[in-house]
């Protein structure tokens, strides 16, 4: 029987008066990638940043590997995360922020040294390492962040929006990566808005819409949810977000205004 | 366009370039808290400091306008020679002045509008490329608007108080305008560099650490002098009136150096005093030299400020990286090198570093007046130079906001944070103190207590270091570091240093109460005390998750 990696019940974050998450429950398990989607402002970043630590939730059960989230250091050592606006410390370049992540993570430095130089490598950021990380591009920044995340071998993968910035090369390596991060046991909760990605690399996914799951299981599970035998993640999605309805009359509206002269 | 549409556009601009000048070069980029409320008190935060900023510069300008011009105004005295010279080191001084505060006071804000991105989103409007560098330069006078139109009010007025001329009134306009145009182009120019070569620069070797470290110091250095400058203003004035007057006898070689040409100007048209044409003519042709000068700095700043719009500038060049070899440390000492490295780039941060030993060195210059640094002397000296320190950890934990939407999510213990913390505040101590015992040393003043005292305070200073740092993480673990939640208190961040300063002043004022009572148990009262705070707030720490 598979371990459970994260479980998560009855999640509630608000900002002020506003419900950002309602009531979210899910699980994932060892050698699972978990695909969260919905549209902007579903709750999926709340939902991810409770579980690494970042945000506080105002009620709700979390787990990781079986460990509560308030056991603050050792569950948070088991995780890797990007987050979805990657605000690093700008000032440093990508070789100290780097040293201090494997400072904060206790790593070992030949481990830590021998594992940087393969993703270094792999995502192309050597000739970035000295540069202040205020003056990278998005992408690079995306990826630093993604090489703090991966830099400890963790047993779970958080990965909000990963490949947003990413070239299609590094965005060829993450996927691979986080595919042979599952198959050796690893678990990771994957966050995107391109539903092809998803639906090519998720095992599972979760469809939240205001805070709430509104659809979850595998792809042909939610297909006959919402009863189409052939419907692709992206028109699942739509139908079960409630996106679909009057979609169609806005881009015929929008196509009889461009018409006009 | 019309220039009412240019001057409303550099508005908003403006707004959010105040706000980046708050929120990202002095505490930070995230701003996490979603909360409408949060943002719209920093928002309204970043502009009254803005402006607080903008009237702290025009009552600096004000209050020395009065100071230079009064001897003027109430007639000389003794102590300054002729009201002809008084008035040339007067203007002199005022001009000088008027230059190093424009240029130092709003570096700042300057640095964040060379550095700024937020005239990014103008680019891809249907705007032209003239309306976009006119929107820019707009963006730019406002930032200096009010001490800018107050220097100039201030000379005028203090000039007609003295019963000036036409003729006078009219170089003095001109001698405040070239200055102010030499201002703009120093703050854009430094403001460049610094952003080029400081804050945009990276570099792994100690040679490029060493550098920035120097920067930093001729960053920082100058802020303090705006303060040496406020309370000196009088004896700056005497000295610039002195220098005038010992300079009489080349008077035509000094009229040919700003400021004192325009100095000289204004004092001939007012006074119409016995000169040769010579040093008038040279007067006027130094201050003609000056004006077109000045009109040429008008053009490089509206053409480098229009080429920031463009595009910006670039930031250093990039380095050959040799290998990607980094060096983990155990997490406290990897959290002291973080904040050390950001302090090192961020000048807001490394003067409050630097701060305590520039107080102490201050402080120890009155050794010349002690017959003996004392007991009392020495409590006193520690007492200063311990309210300083107790300012640096809330702006250690403000670093902790830099990031926070990432970092913390790393596995840090809230110990492992307070220790760091408290070891570079405590260090920072320390280094005062090496500074105020070499000084002694060099002075040939008694040593003793300050080495004894000095040294036993540390423990009293950690303990309170310790105390602030433990009532900051308590209140910001949960909720997190971002500085949104602590810019947006505070009351927070100033109300913190009232326990600290508690915890360093029990062994300070026991010790002078036991002086008084029984002098030998002094400093066992004073170590037992310290040694108590130190030992409750490490054990209170160490009980810390």
């Amino acid at each position: 029987m598979q371990e459970v990696a994260v479980q998560v019940e009855g999640l509630v974050v608000n900002y002020g008066p506003f419900v950002a998450v309602d009531n979210l429950s899910f699980t994932v398990n060892s050698g699972e990638i978990y695909g969260l989607l919905g549209p902007n402002g579903a709750g999926k970043t709340s939902t991810l940043k409770v579980l690494v630590g970042v945000l506080e939730a105002r009620a709700g059960k979390i787990e990781v590997f079986n460990m509560p989230i308030s056991q603050e250091v050792a569950a948070k050592s088991q995780i890797g995360y990007v987050p979805e606006e990657v605000v690093l410390l700008d000032s440093l370049t990508p070789r100290e922020f780097l040293e201090f992540i494997a400072s904060i993570r206790k790593l070992e430095a030949s481990a830590a040294n021998s594992r940087l130089e393969k993703l270094v490598s792999a995502f192309e950021l050597k000739q970035f390492f000295d540069t202040p990380i205020a003056a990278l591009s998005m992408g690079n920044k995306q990826k630093v962040a993604v090489i703090a995340a991966l830099l400890h071998e963790p047993r779970l993968l958080v990965l909000d929006e990963p490949l947003i910035g990413l070239d299609a090369r590094s965005s060829k390596i993450l996927k691979e990566l986080v595919t042979f991060h599952a198959k050796r046991g690893g678990a990771v909760i994957f966050s995107t808005h391109i539903m092809e990605v998803a639906e090519k690399l998720c095992d599972r996914v979760g469809i939240i819409n205001k805070g709430k799951i509104v659809g979850e299981g595998t792809v042909n599970e939610l297909r006959k949810l919402v009863k189409s035998a052939e419907g692709s993640l992206e028109d699942i999605f739509l139908k079960v977000t409630e996106q679909e309805a009057g979609m169609q009359d806005t881009i015929r509206a929008l196509e009889e205004e461009e018409k006009q002269p | 366009m019309k220039f009412s549409e240019l001057w409303r556009l550099s508005s908003i601009m403006y707004k959010e370039i105040s706000f980046q000048s708050i929120f990202s070069l002095r505490a930070g980029g995230a701003l996490p808290r979603r909360g409408k409320d949060d943002v719209r008190t920093l928002i309204s935060n970043a502009e009254v400091s803005t402006i607080l900023s903008k009237l702290i510069t025009t009552l600096f300008i004000a209050f020395f306008g009065f100071v230079v011009f009064l001897p003027l105004m109430a007639g000389t005295s003794s102590s300054y020679p002729t009201r002809e010279l008084t008035a040339v080191g007067s203007v002199s001084t005022f001009l000088a002045v008027v230059l190093f505060l424009i240029s130092f006071m709003g570096l700042q804000v300057s640095t964040s509008f060379v550095s700024s991105k937020a005239i990014d989103v103008l680019t891809p409007l249907s705007l032209s490329k003239s309306d976009i560098s006119h929107i820019v330069f707009l963006c730019f006078i406002r930032i200096f608007d009010i001490p800018l139109a107050a220097s100039a009010m201030v000379l005028l007025l203090a000039y007609y108080f003295i019963g000036g001329s036409f003729l006078g009134g009219l170089a003095a306009f001109a001698g405040i305008i070239v200055t102010e145009a030499f201002a703009l182009m120093l703050t854009v120019g430094l403001a460049r560099f610094f952003y080029s070569r400081v804050a945009g620069g990276g570099g792994k070797s100690r040679w490029k650490t060493l550098l920035r470290f120097v920067f930093m110091l001729v960053w920082i250095l100058p802020s303090f002098g705006i303060y040496f400058v406020v309370n000196f203003a009088g004896q700056i004035a005497q000295s610039f009136t002195s220098l005038t007057q010992g300079f009489s006898s080349i008077l035509q070689l000094l009229v040919l150096i700003y400021p004192f040409s325009y100095g000289y100007l204004v004092s001939f048209a007012t006074f119409s005093f016995q000169a040769s044409y010579l040093t008038v003519a040279l007067s006027v042709a130094a201050c003609s030299g000056y004006f077109a000068l000045a009109a040429y700095c008008v053009k490089w700043v509206t053409r480098t400020v229009g080429r920031i719009g463009a595009g910006g500038i670039s930031t250093a060049l990039r380095e050959v990286v040799k290998d990607t070899v980094v060096s983990p440390q155990v997490p406290w000492l990897g959290t002291i090198r973080k904040d050390l490295r950001i302090a090192s780039r961020s000048p807001s941060y490394a003067s409050l570093f630097l701060l305590p030993a520039i107080e102490a060195a201050v402080l120890a210059m009155s050794f010349s007046s002690f017959n003996e640094v004392g007991l009392s002397s020495t409590l006193g000296l520690l007492t200063g130079m311990s309210v300083v320190v107790l300012m640096l950890p809330p702006t250690l934990v403000s670093i902790e906001g830099l990031a926070a939407s990432y970092t913390r999510s790393l596995p840090l213990k809230k110990k492992t944070l307070i220790s760091a913390k408290t070891l570079l505040s405590t260090l920072t101590y320390a280094i005062s103190l090496v500074v105020l015992f070499v000084v002694a040393l060099y002075v040939g003043r008694s040593y003793f207590y300050i080495l004894t005292f000095g040294a036993i305070h540390l423990f009293s200073v950690a303990a309170a270091t310790m105390l602030e740092l433990i009532i900051l993480t308590n209140k910001f673990w949960k909720e997190g570091f971002a500085i949104g939640n602590i810019y947006v208190r505070l009351s927070t961040y100033i109300l913190i240093i009232i326990p600290g300063l508690a915890v360093v002043m029990i062994p300070i004022i026991a010790a002078l109460a036991t002086f008084l009572l029984a002098q030998s148990l002094t400093l066992a009262v004073f170590l037992g005390l310290a040694v108590t705070e130190f030992a409750v707030a490490t054990a209170y720490v160490a009980l810390e998750k």
